[in-house]
Parts: structure tokens; sequence; C-alpha cells
């Protein structure tokens, strides 16, 4: 670089007030902290300049989707603007025949569901309030569902981007055809780096067709090493189903009313092949469950959106909910362990057998959570901490324990965002 | 630090034999599987066959250590100069890294070395009920790592998605020799998604060592059916119509009348020889799925005009329908000496107005073009036919293809579907990206390899410059804040 701009906090806030209507900066709260203004840009270039009036003032910027997920991310160093990208919400593109869709940021999941749900297609994804989430915040965030066993995630989905950089640029990669190997990935280069990068203001995505049935299977057992196994039975079937998880009995009985351990699968396709697969599903694991109860369509919907809201990064204030990655065939030996070692604290255990996840709620004081987090963040291949009182997340790496290639990432902070200005602190390592 | 130091610190790592420094032993290494009129001949100063990863690691640090390009190599199929060594230097190729390591169903992944054979590789999980999906048409030659470079795709792409869809995990050595493994096998690895962003760099942010991939389950059952149309048209309405009904076939594929002539005159694939398109279509998955989609297909084709329909009853059928496809581009030999193969994408329902468009082109450049690509995702492989011996056929051919390129680009497409950019067609992406664009992934690229070592001159185009670029852009906005700009 041959120069720079520096800019005097006064005169940056006035310059933002220019770019964005001003907002309440008590509704942006992330981690108790409150930004000094919150703004709404109404237009990518007024996003990607108000970075640029940040980055010459050195003012510290945490984007802002529907908030559900404010709940993922180490604590901030700093908080100086919440950029709300709400205002970005339009289909910039959708032509259902290509099976593609582009859409602004600011979109709620409701929205863009029921647009394509008009011309019979999908996205497979699931959230626990589709009317609050945004496509920006599942896409920086990476959070997915337990779909993703059937359809892959918003990762394999994703085909093109339009990111707004510190710099004051917007930025596309990728495109709006489903084959493109057209220069870098810059999809995955900002899926799930927790806006870190670049603040997200368009997604593309090849999109699918909505099944004409959807069935959801519940098969109860005793011992959770039981429904373990006959996830992986169904898992490594032909028989297909699109999601595999398994309840422990507090969440089993608050979204199933059942007692003991649940298998759920969901089972997506033209009516008479569910029902057959259903069935069949249901024959391959017979001998070892004890009850079956099948839900129908539109129960299959409110009983996967509530398995979402058990998966979901949210501030908590007496619990702790951590998400680990392990093997599918290790998922039934690590739920017996958390159950064995937490006992009545343990207020929610979903094991998403398709992809290998488990995502565990524990209650208690801090100073036992951050015990908790302590444990839980050793178990595994990888350990997020997806929600905890503040003072349990104060000093930690929510990321928990780090993988390979830090440096690479570091310096990719360095080189999108030099001056820090984009979440600091929150992702992996403090970046 | 002269060449023969250089020379003995390679043996000292790979051993003589992994060092081929002769002239005529370099002779394979100066091109890939890209046209060598458009691409050229360049001479690495070595290649060098490591064995194993720490091997790898150290021919990358010692090349750091002097400041000598690496290139990264496959089985050098790649189609756009990918692993050409345009400044010399070493030529890592992985050929003898080809090892399946591990295969574990129950959890759906597998580790491979980088030179596995991408069908080997499926021939080995098949026995076991499992396939790796990507399944590019040089399947038999091509390696896993070449796939992960260029993120391949291939007929099945249409349900199964691109190779970035099946890695789990990388093991790379890094343009400085560290070796990092990336991602893993489950999802949602805390950090930025390196494994997303190695896959498709084409070798110039790291080497890939191991590759950890996912199984995709045999199918419990498939069906393959050929359908002859009058016309490209025709078939390309039908194509949108089974999308439209909900059907994601596992391939979908076209072929046009030259090269269903070259097709039949070379292996007698049975294919219809008068018509005008013939529309291959594969479905899979649950049986009682699998045969009602076969029927809905069969009807949607005859309802767009197929005046043909055949299912084939057996894999022995099967098989011989996929025969022809798969032996499209070596029957192009019948047609003339010379093709250059277009690899482009548009979106699907671009695909009738494009295919007129290559047929105007066809005329207008006085050049034979075949047609044979995947309808079902709408990349387009128009081959133009020609003799590079001819004066100025060579030139003509560029100019054709150039024009193919932009209109599919003008028509919301981009310049590669599943070859890549490489040397071909780096400078073509001022097509479709802005200089921002550019900068951001030159970023991306500096931020792996700040020395530009690795497999330079590919992917972005030259003699764009991003630090005039952005002071400019900072004067611009320092304009507009009312400040000076120091």
């Amino acid at each position: 670089m041959t120069g720079t701009t520096r800019l005097a906090p006064g005169v940056a806030m006035e310059r933002l007030a220019e770019l964005g209507a001003p907002h309440d900066p008590r509704a942006y709260r992330v981690d108790g902290l409150e930004p000094l203004v919150a703004l709404a840009p109404e237009t990518p270039e007024a996003v990607a300049e108000a970075l640029a009036v940040c980055a010459a003032a050195g003012l510290v910027v945490i984007p802002w989707g529907g908030g559900r997920q404010m709940g993922l991310g180490n604590l901030p160093e700093r908080y100086d603007v919440a950029l709300d990208v709400r205002s970005l919400s339009a289909i910039t593109h959708y032509e259902p025949d290509d099976l593609t869709i582009a859409v602004q940021a600011g979109r709620s999941i409701a929205s863009l569901s029921s647009e394509l749900a008009a011309h019979g297609q999908m996205l497979p994804i699931e959230a626990a309030d589709p009317e609050r989430v945004t496509i920006g915040g599942l896409v920086a965030t990476g959070i997915g569902c337990p779909r993703r066993f059937g359809y892959g995630s918003l990762r394999d989905l994703i085909i093109g981007i339009t990111v707004a950089l510190p710099d004051g640029t917007l930025a596309r990669g990728g495109g709006i055809v489903v084959k493109n190997v057209s220069g870098y990935d810059m999809m995955r280069l900002h899926f799930g780096a927790l806006g870190s990068l670049g603040v997200i203001i368009q997604a593309n995505f090849k999109v699918l067709p909505a099944p004409e049935a959807q069935r959801t299977l519940l098969l109860s057992f005793r011992e959770s090493d039981q429904s373990a196994a006959a996830a992986l039975t169904l898992r490594t079937s032909q028989l297909a189903p699109t999601a595999l998880v398994v309840l422990a009995p507090p969440v089993a009985k608050r979204l199933a009313d059942l007692e003991r351990w649940v298998l759920a699968a969901r089972c997506e396709g033209p009516e008479g092949a569910v029902e057959r697969q259903v069935e069949r599903l249901r024959a391959s694991v017979e001998t070892a469950s004890g009850e079956s109860v099948v839900l129908d369509d539109r129960k299959t919907l409110a009983f996967w959106s509530s398995v979402q809201g058990e998966l979901e990064a949210t501030p908590f204030d007496r619990e702790l909910r951590v998400r680990i990655g392990e093997l599918p065939s290790r998922l039934g030996e690590l739920a017996a362990q958390l159950e064995r070692r937490y006992g009545s604290a343990l207020r929610s255990l979903v094991l998403d057998s398709g992809s290998g996840l488990a995502y565990v709620t524990v209650s208690g004081e801090p100073v036992e959570l951050r015990a908790f987090w302590g444990e839980l963040r050793e178990l595994g291949r990888h350990a997020t901490l997806l929600g905890a009182p503040i003072e349990v997340k104060a000093g930690e790496d929510v990321f928990g324990r780090h993988p390979e290639g830090i440096p690479v990432m570091r310096r990719l902070k360095e080189t999108f965002d030099p001056e820090r200005i984009l979440n600091r602190g929150r992702f992996i390592a403090h970046l | 630090m002269d060449r023969a130091t250089i020379r003995s610190r390679l043996v000292e790592i790979v051993g003589s034999d992994g060092v081929l420094d002769d002239p005529e032993e370099l002779l394979v290494y100066e091109y890939d599987a890209s046209d060598e009129v458009f691409a050229g001949h360049h001479r690495p100063d070595f290649a060098v066959l490591p064995r194993t990863a720490e091997q790898v690691s150290a021919v990358v640090r010692l090349a750091n250590e002097f400041g000598i390009p690496v290139v990264p190599r496959g089985a050098g199929t790649g189609l756009a100069g990918g692993a050409l060594a345009l400044r010399g230097g070493i030529v890592v190729v992985v050929t003898r890294m080809n090892r399946i390591l591990e295969v574990n169903e129950q959890d759906g992944y597998a580790i491979v070395e980088p030179g596995v054979i991408n069908l080997e590789l499926t021939q080995a999980l098949q026995p076991r009920g499992y396939f790796f999906a990507p399944d590019p048409a040089s399947q038999r030659a091509c390696t896993i790592g070449g796939n992960v470079g260029n993120n391949s795709g291939g007929p099945h792409c249409l349900k199964y998605g691109v190779t970035t869809n099946h890695i789990l995990g990388l093991e790379v050595v890094l343009p400085d020799g560290e070796r990092i493994w990336t991602g893993g096998p489950v999802p949602e690895t805390p950090g930025v998604d390196l494994t997303g962003v190695l896959v498709g760099s084409e070798g110039t942010l790291g080497i890939v060592t191991k590759v950890m991939v996912r199984l995709t389950r045999l199918p419990e059952a498939v069906s393959v059916l050929l359908a002859a149309f009058p016309n490209i048209e025709s078939a390309s309405h039908a194509t949108s119509a089974i999308i439209a009904a909900g059907m994601l076939p596992a391939a979908l594929e076209m072929m046009d009348q030259l090269t269903i002539k070259a097709v039949e005159d070379a292996f007698h694939a049975g294919y219809p020889r008068e018509a005008g398109a013939v529309l291959l279509v594969e479905l899979d998955g649950l049986q009682e799925i699998v045969a009602e989609n076969t029927s809905r297909v069969a009807e949607l084709c005859r309802q767009h005009g197929a005046w043909e329909v055949r299912v084939a009853r057996t894999k022995e059928e099967r098989d011989l329908l996929w025969l022809g496809r798969k032996s499209a581009f070596g029957a192009m030999g019948r047609l003339a000496p010379n093709y250059y193969l277009v690899d482009t994408t548009v979106p699907r329902t671009k695909l009738p107005a494009t295919m007129r468009r290559v047929e105007e082109l066809s005329r207008e450049y006085r050049l034979s073009i075949a047609n044979v690509f995947h309808a079902g995702d709408g990349n387009l492989h128009p081959l133009v036919l020609f003799d590079r011996q001819r004066p100025g056929e060579v030139e003509r051919v560029l100019e054709c293809t150039t024009e193919i390129l932009r209109y599919c680009v003008d028509a919301g497409g981009t310049l590669s579907g599943e070859h890549g950019i490489g040397f071909e067609k780096r400078d073509y992406m001022t097509l479709v990206f802005t200089t921002e664009d550019l900068c951001a992934m030159a970023g991306l690229k500096r931020s792996f390899d700040p020395r530009e070592l690795f497999n330079p001159e590919k992917v972005l185009p030259t003699g764009f410059r991003c630090g005039e670029v952005a002071a400019l852009r900072q004067q611009a906005i320092a304009q507009r804040l009312g400040l000076e700009y120091v």
C-alpha cells in the first residue's frame, strides 16, 4: 500500500450516519457489550463504504443479521459499530428451471423458503426461528442441520458469493452456475468464517426439488448404545434417510413426548416411496426397538425445527452448549460417557448420527460450567462452545483446541482485514 | 547455488531414481493434456518424484530456500495447462504416492495418497458397497490429487456435486514447507475452511499429500435410458422438463448429430444415427423411486419429441449406452486431425440459445464443431475441429473459441465448469471478474504463498496490479470523505 487515510472517530461517526439509518444500539448487544452506533445501510455499496470509513477510523464492526446466533464467538475485544444488513434482503436472481438462486444476506430463512416452495423447490436448511435467522447469518456461522446427511450442507450448495471488504470494495467469487471452476473458491473462504474476513452481502445457491412427501420415523431404545447402534445400521444402509439423530431422554420427552433414547430418521421423496421407505427402515432395526411412531409431513417439519433449537448457538445464563465433532461410530460411546458424567445436569443431548456431531447442553453455576467446558473441549475430534454465560466465555477460545493451519488463517486475516475491524477477537484464536 | 548442488540436495531427499533433469527425461513433463498449439512447451529444471509427504515437504523447503518455483503435478491429464512449468523450477510429480491408506465404511471416509487413480479408488470401494462420486472423463488416468487441484467434475455431478463436495480433509504441504491437516472426517471443524479453499486452487496454494475423501453408498437401483430427438433444441426442452418435474437424475448427458455419427463409426454403441441429438439419462436411488422416475422421464422425453426411448435392461446394456458417451472424445479423430475442447458453463435455460450461437459461430469461422456435454448442469463442451497444418486455422480456432466463451459469460455462465483456468484461460478471467474480485483472489493467494513460487502464472491474469488498484481506491475513498490522501 502506498498511502493511508486516517479519520477522527467523530468525523467517522458523521460519515456513517450518512450511510445508513441509525438504529437503537441497545438492540445490538453482543456478550453484554453495546455498540456506540448501530446502522442499517440499504445498498451493498453503502456497506462497503461504511467498512472503509470504520477501517480509516479504527472502529470495530460487528455485522448483524437476525441476531439469533450471537452466542457463537469469543467475547469481542471491542465493539463500536453494529452493521445491520437486514435491509439487504432481495432475491437478486432466481431461475427455477436452472435450480439456482441469488439472495442477499439479510433475507430471512422463512421468506426465502416460501419463495422457493412456491416453485416446488427448497434449500435443505432448518432454523428454530426461521423468521429471524438470515441467510447471511447461516453462511457466516456455517451452522448446519442434520439434513446435511441426505443433501449436503449449505457449504455444499453455495455457488457464488459477494462480500464487502474493509478496504471499501465489493468482491465476488463463483457465479450463478452449478459447475464452476473459474478462480479461487471465495465462497468457502467466507463460509463459517464468522464475518471475520468480510461482510457477506449476497450468496448464490443451487437449490433442490422439494420432496413430495416427508415422514419421520421415531424409534425408542432403553440404552444410548442401542440407539447409536441402530443409527449406525441405518447410516450405512442403502435406505437413504435424509437425516438421522439420536435424542437423549430429556430431549426426547420435550420434543416428541417419548421416554428413553429416541432415534429419529427423516424420509423424503415421492409419497408412496416414502411410505415404503419408512417400513423398510423400521424393519431393518426392528429387533432392537421398543416402540415406534411415524410423524406426518406437518409434524415432521415441526419436529425438525424444534430439534434445530437444540443445536443452534445461543447466549445462556446458566447453561452451556457445546458441539463436539466425533466419528459416527463413536457417538454412542461419547453419549454414554456424557450421560455418566453429567447425569441430571444434562439438559439436552442430540447426536447428529448422519454427520458425526454431538450437541450437549449442561446446566450449572458459572464456576461449574467453566469446569465442564474445560472437560468438553478435550472430547472428540473438535469441540466448539455454542453458548454460555459471559463469565464462562471470558478468557476462553470458544473454538476449543486449535486445528492445524492457524498461521495461514492469521495471514488471511492480516490480508483481508489488516486493521482488525471485523468481529475483533471473536473468531478462532481471537483473530 | 548452482544446479548441480540443487540436484544433489534433491537426490538426498528423494533418491537418485526420483530426480529427473535430463532433457529427454523431462520431455514428458514439458506439457500436459492441454493443446500444445495453444499452451506450448515449458521445460522444468527438475522433475521430482517423491514417495512420502515428508519428502514433498523437504523438496518444498529446499525450493523455498533458493527461491525456485514449484509446480505440483498428477497424471498430467489436465486440459488447461495447469501443470506447466512456466518459469521452470521443480515439478513435483505425485504419481508414486499411490496408496489407499485407510477405508472406513462405518464413518464414510477413506484416506488416500494423491497419486491414486480416480477409477482405481472406485474399483477398490465397489466391493464394499461404496464409490467415489466425482468421475471426470479421464477417470481411468487422472489422479485424486489432480481432481482436488482442479475441483474436477464429470457426468455424475448433476446429482452428486463436484469434487469439493466429496473432500473431507487434506494433508497439504504449504509453500513454506510446513505440512498440515485441514478439515477431517466430521463436519464443522472450527476455523477458516482451508479444505474448501484448497480444493480447486490448481496447485497454487500448496501440494496435497493425503486426501480424505467422502465415500458414497452405491445406490440400491440404477437405470439408464437413451432418448433420440430430432434436434438439440427439443432435447434441451426435455432436459428442462425433467428437472422442472422435480427429478434429479444422477446424469443427464447430450450428444449432437456430429458426435453420434463419429461415435457410431468408431464404437458401434447402438445410437440411432439419424438422431439430431441423443439424451442419455441415468437415474439412481431407492428401487421404487428409480422405477417410477424412469417411466416419468421416458414419458417427458416422448412429449418433447423423442421418437425413440430405450431403457437398458441389464448392466451390460447400461454399459453399452454409456460407452458412446465416454468414448466421444476419442472418436473425434475420425472427423479431424485436431480438436480444441472448450469447457464452459451456462445456466441450463440458456442452453438452446447458446447452442444456436455455437452453430452460427461454426458457420462464421468455417469450423466444424461437435457437441457432447453435461446438459443437466449446463456444462458445455464444444469440440472445435481443425487441422493445425493448415495455415491460419489455429488463429481461427482461437478467435472462435474466444467468441464462444464471451457469449457464455454474457449469458450468465462462466469460463470453466470442470477443467480449470490454469495457464490457458487466465487472461479470460477479466471477462468474468472485476479488478476488485481478482484482487481479493490475489489476496488469498498471497496469504498462502507470499513469494509467488507456487505454480506461478496460473489462474490469475497477467498484468493486473492490486497495489495500484488499492491505492486508487483509497484515494477515491479519501476524496469522498474529504480527506487528504498521503
